[in-house]
């Protein structure tokens, strides 16, 4: 009889040390993730300070992507915006990389802009900026997944359900990242 | 950057016509050793057939001692011999062939890497008793400055047979090239790239031995062939994929195809540490066989090269980033 009870205590004790690791190890992970996707809200803050040195710099030669310039700036304005829904913030950001890939390629019309120091310089802030940025999400799609694994495996997913804890999308390429680059416009001149 | 022909022509023109004229030095290095060895075993006929007759016992102390002294300057007469034929052979031979890859490069057969550097890199941290090595190159490729040279770390290890003996055995750390050169990128924590034994051998239960590392959080990445051959542990999460991009993981991939061995990477302040394990002595000239060989200055001229391969398949000459 008092056999039994110590035995009944013991994997009592068991299952509430399992219980307690894989509950610290899923906040854990849950942490990591929303660790990671601020550093990648971090690198995008960095890039939105780029913008306006950079229109600066671009308007003094490149006379004719008043347009462009414009539409960066508004982008760049709305992105700024403290209480934006992330779905719009995603959406916004990636009208940002585009109109601005857009915008180093429209610059190898002008030989002066690019000679310049100035915006050699900014160049080579973006590029820093940008491969921070790809770091980051790339950070980011490691902790989800390590997550996700998580709370799809077992003894994970017996405590997600309790937790509220659903899977997280990873990041992926947009449309328009993913289409092939066009080089005619490239040479266009 | 000089071409496996160049060599060839190199080679033909005048590293043959040198590598012949060491060739009498080595015959001589060679004789004498045999002549120690012959010595030696008349040594041993010698003292048996003189204790046989039964003589004073001081004769027999004397003409031991006597061998022993001659036996002793003979060996130190030939040390000084090979000693030569080493300096000829490096600084004829073996800087022909670096001046070959890049005649701006300095090259210095008595140097090696500094301690700091090693220590620095962080690659071996085990503490070590004994550090050598030769065969110092440094110079630039570019934009990129490297420092280069043939490194091997020990540490004394002291066991106790069942008798309470004391023995003492030399254990390495690391022996082969070690290498350092300029990143191309700003980069304030540290980033260490293994070989992966713990998870070749103990697959998915090796991983989660590699979390317990006192380098830094391991870091997991996307190229499967990548993690199969190595293990990242690093400071930061996201610099070291700042770091590791896509194209320097395929890199890692082929530089590891390409030299066999183990690899080992380390980034560390500024810089990108490189280790390629191979435990035998390179740069060094034979005195068994024959230096009159191609083979061997090929050999020593693919190891010169690792340092423009890596150097270009790490692309550290591109400079699109805020470090110029």
């Amino acid at each position: 009889m008092n056999s039994t009870l110590i035995f009944v205590i013991v994997i009592a004790l068991i299952l509430l040390l399992v219980f307690i690791s894989v509950f610290n190890s899923l906040t854990n992970k849950k942490n990591q993730v929303t660790n990671a996707f601020g550093t990648i809200d971090v690198q995008l803050k960095n890039r939105y300070d780029l913008i306006p040195n950079l229109v600066a710099t671009v308007q003094q030669y490149a006379t004719h992507e008043k347009e462009l310039l414009t539409k960066i700036t508004e982008l760049r304005s709305k992105v700024m915006q403290h209480d934006l829904a992330p779905e719009d913030r995603v959406n916004l950001d990636n009208q940002i990389s585009s109109a601005l890939s857009g915008l180093m390629v429209a610059v190898e019309n002008y030989p002066d802009l690019k000679a310049s120091q100035n915006f050699i310089d900014l160049q080579r802030s973006l590029n820093e900026v940008e491969s921070q940025i790809a770091a980051a999400r790339r950070a980011y799609n490691a902790a989800v997944t390590d997550f996700n694994n998580a709370i799809e495996m077992f003894p994970g997913n017996l405590l997600a359900g309790m937790m509220l804890l659903k899977a997280k999308q990873v990041f992926t390429a947009t449309e328009t990242e993913r289409g092939n680059v066009n080089v005619k416009n490239l040479f266009q001149s | 950057m000089a071409s496996a022909n160049e060599l060839k022509l190199l080679y033909e023109n005048q590293l043959k016509e040198k590598l012949s004229a060491l060739e009498s030095t080595r015959k001589k290095i060679l004789n004498r050793y045999l002549l120690t060895f012959l010595f030696l075993a008349g040594l041993t006929a010698g003292i048996f057939f003189l204790v046989s007759l039964n003589p004073h016992e001081a004769l027999i102390i004397i003409s031991i001692l006597g061998s022993i002294a001659f036996l002793i300057w003979f060996m130190y007469e030939t040390g000084k011999i090979n000693k030569k034929y080493r300096e000829s052979f490096k600084s004829g031979v073996v800087a022909e062939v670096v001046k070959l890859i890049n005649p701006e490069w300095k090259y210095l057969f008595d140097h090696c890497m500094s301690q700091e550097s090693y220590q620095q890199s962080g690659l071996f941290p085990h503490h070590y008793d004994r550090y050598e090595g030769d065969d110092f190159v440094t110079g630039q490729i570019e934009k990129t400055d490297f420092q280069f040279s043939e490194l091997h770390t020990q540490y004394k290890q002291v066991t106790y047979g069942s008798k309470g003996q004391r023995r003492e055995h030399w254990v390495t750390i690391f022996r082969g090239v070690f290498l350092h050169a300029d990143f191309n990128k700003n980069f304030s924590g540290t980033t260490y790239v293994l070989p992966d034994t713990a998870e070749k051998l103990l697959g998915k239960f090796g991983q989660s031995l590699q979390k317990m590392s006192s380098r830094g959080e391991l870091v997991k990445l996307e190229n499967p062939e990548f993690e199969k051959q190595f293990v990242v542990y690093s400071s930061d999460q996201v610099e070291s994929r700042y770091i590791l991009t896509p194209t320097i993981m395929e890199a890692m991939v082929n530089l590891s195809n390409r030299f066999g061995g183990e690899i080992y990477f380390s980034f560390v302040g500024s810089r990108v540490y490189f280790a390629n394990s191979i435990n035998e002595a390179l740069f060094e000239p034979n005195i068994f066989r024959s230096g009159v060989n191609f083979g061997d200055m090929k050999e020593m001229y693919d190891l010169f090269e690792m340092i423009s391969v890596l150097v270009h398949e790490l692309n550290l000459n591109t400079r699109i980033w805020t470090k110029s």
